[in-house]
């Protein structure tokens, strides 16, 4: 174990294989009782040494770039993967899903991390990628997970709610009125784990990145200053995308003629 | 007041084949006249009435609401204009009162309170007493929920009323009290009302015209009570005879 100037630990590689011990342990005793679950404790370790490996050194990589262009691109990228991802999970999708969650992800986590890195952080280039790229991330996976979780509710919602969302345009209701409890209940099933993250966070557990900036050094309270505004980052994020997502998913389920499509909500 | 000219509707069945659901099916409704349009179950009943407030589309022909041709009009305006109860009551959370309120509330419309004469009159006429509109309106029997839809249905006043099985799974009496109420709507309102129903009592008992549908295709239609008494075509007669149970899948 090796110590720097100002008292912090420096990993060495004998150190983070004595860590792999604990993954060692987690396989014993997975096989020990037979629960079948060493090989994907197995895998999924070498897996994430290998991610973080290859995105460490391809973060060094990012970060030597200077071209506005090329950090967009790399966010489009990274937009894209976040697509992918959302789509291969969902069990039932919505009609339009990647046009709805694409643009949904573009213009709320694209507008949100604009807002965030010009005017709270307020660093100059904008494009910097030290700070866009790890930024637009933390945004961009919190909000997928959102707006997933948003699309899969409100398609569940609206085969659930077919009498409801009828009896109501029989009523003289538009589209959005009819449909106006599963856009609720979806918005809040976008929102909980956010929400429950915010709520237990500094107590029941302290977020990743500001135990990694402890220690790695930084001062505890410009730690937690960072953890904050990332967190309300985070909210705002998770709730333009979803809300975004909403507003122009609810309208897939119905024809030019605001009638409840047939077959694709049941 | 409603007129079907050459409507067909065709689907694709689960094979991806198309099917036809109605073919050639032409007739009218008149205004504080009631026509009940009866038949054997998968007939294509229900998906005619949905024709008309267009909850669907027809594949062919077209349908006309004083003259003008409903696929022309907006069909959020169309909906206020013939509104329509789908075969199972379904109740929105909260009141009857806020049931009721529902549709005025839909189109920004200052909402009637529990004393005002629209909501006085209207239970009036749904044979409903006014200390239900506390009430919650999931908690209320089956019968009070029908006609709470009918209540709900015909508080906007509007000029065609669509009825899809109302007096399914309701006894005797209760389905009595619900025709009674939608014989006073009618004539009170002035509403053409279009009802589908396998209950041939209740034809026989309210309606003023019936329309005979089988297979899709309308196989009688004339004034209720003469062709109640006296079907010409073998397939109503049929029909007549053996009348299948009410399992409200038209």
């Amino acid at each position: 174990m090796a110590m720097d100037n100002h008292g912090l630990v420096n990993l060495e590689l004998s150190n983070l294989l004595l860590a792999f011990a604990l993954i060692l342990l987690a396989m014993a005793l997975s096989r020990f009782q037979r629960l079948g679950q060493a090989r994907k404790i197995g895998w999924a370790a070498l897996r994430m040494v290998v991610q973080l490996l290859a995105i460490g050194y391809l973060l060094h990589l990012v970060f030597s770039v200077k071209t506005p262009l090329l950090v967009a691109s790399i966010l489009v990228v990274m937009a894209g993967f976040s697509l992918q991802v959302a789509g291969s999970q969902a069990k039932r999708r919505m009609p339009g899903f990647y046009r709805v969650m694409g643009s949904s992800i573009l213009a709320g986590c694209g507008g949100v991390t604009f807002f965030f890195c010009t005017l709270v952080v307020g660093y100059s280039p904008w494009y910097e990628p030290r700070y866009l790229i790890p930024l637009f991330g933390m945004i961009l996976g919190n909000s997928m997970q959102g707006a997933s979780l948003a699309a899969e509710r409100l398609e569940a919602e609206i085969a659930e709610r077919r009498e409801e969302i009828e009896t109501a345009l029989c009523l003289g209701a538009t589209p959005r009125q009819a449909v106006e409890t599963a856009l609720r209940n979806a918005f809040s099933a976008a929102l909980i784990p956010t929400l429950n993250t915010m709520a237990a966070m500094g107590i029941v557990s302290l977020p990743g990145m500001m135990t990694g900036q402890i220690l790695s050094g930084t001062e505890p309270v410009v730690a937690v200053r960072y953890q904050i505004a990332i967190m309300c980052a985070v909210s705002g994020g998770v709730a333009a995308t979803a809300f975004l997502l909403l507003m122009q998913g609810y309208r897939r389920y119905f024809t030019p003629a605001q009638q409840l499509r047939r077959g694709d909500a049941s | 007041m409603v007129q079907a000219e050459g409507v067909g509707l065709t689907r694709l069945d689960q094979q991806g084949r198309k099917a036809a659901i109605l073919a050639d099916v032409s007739f009218s409704a008149a205004k504080a006249r009631i026509t009940a349009i009866v038949g054997p179950s998968g007939g294509g009943k229900s998906s005619l009435i949905r024709l008309i407030n267009r909850l669907d589309d027809p594949t062919a022909g077209r349908i006309l609401l004083d003259g003008a041709d409903i696929a022309g009009l907006d069909p959020l305006l169309l909906r206020r204009k013939v509104a329509m109860m789908l075969q199972r009551p379904f109740m929105f959370p909260g009141t009857l009162l806020h049931n009721l309120q529902r549709p005025l509330a839909y189109r920004k419309e200052p909402v009637p309170n529990a004393g005002s004469a629209e909501v006085r009159l209207t239970l009036e006429l749904a044979r409903l007493a006014p200390d239900l509109l506390g009430q919650d309106a999931r908690s209320l029997s089956v019968g009070q929920q029908q006609r709470a839809s009918l209540a709900r249905a015909v508080i906007t006043s509007p000029r065609v009323l669509l009825l899809d099985e109302p007096t399914s799974a309701l006894d005797r009496p209760t389905g009595d009290l619900v025709a009674a109420a939608l014989q006073d709507i009618c004539r009170q309102r002035e509403m053409a009302v279009i009802l589908v129903t396998h209950d041939l009592r209740l034809a026989g008992r309210i309606a003023d015209d019936l329309i005979y549908l089988e297979a899709g295709r309308i196989r009688e239609a004339g004034p209720a009570a003469a062709l109640l008494s006296g079907p010409a075509s073998a397939e109503f007669r049929r029909f007549l005879a053996e009348p299948e149970e009410n399992d409200g899948n038209g």
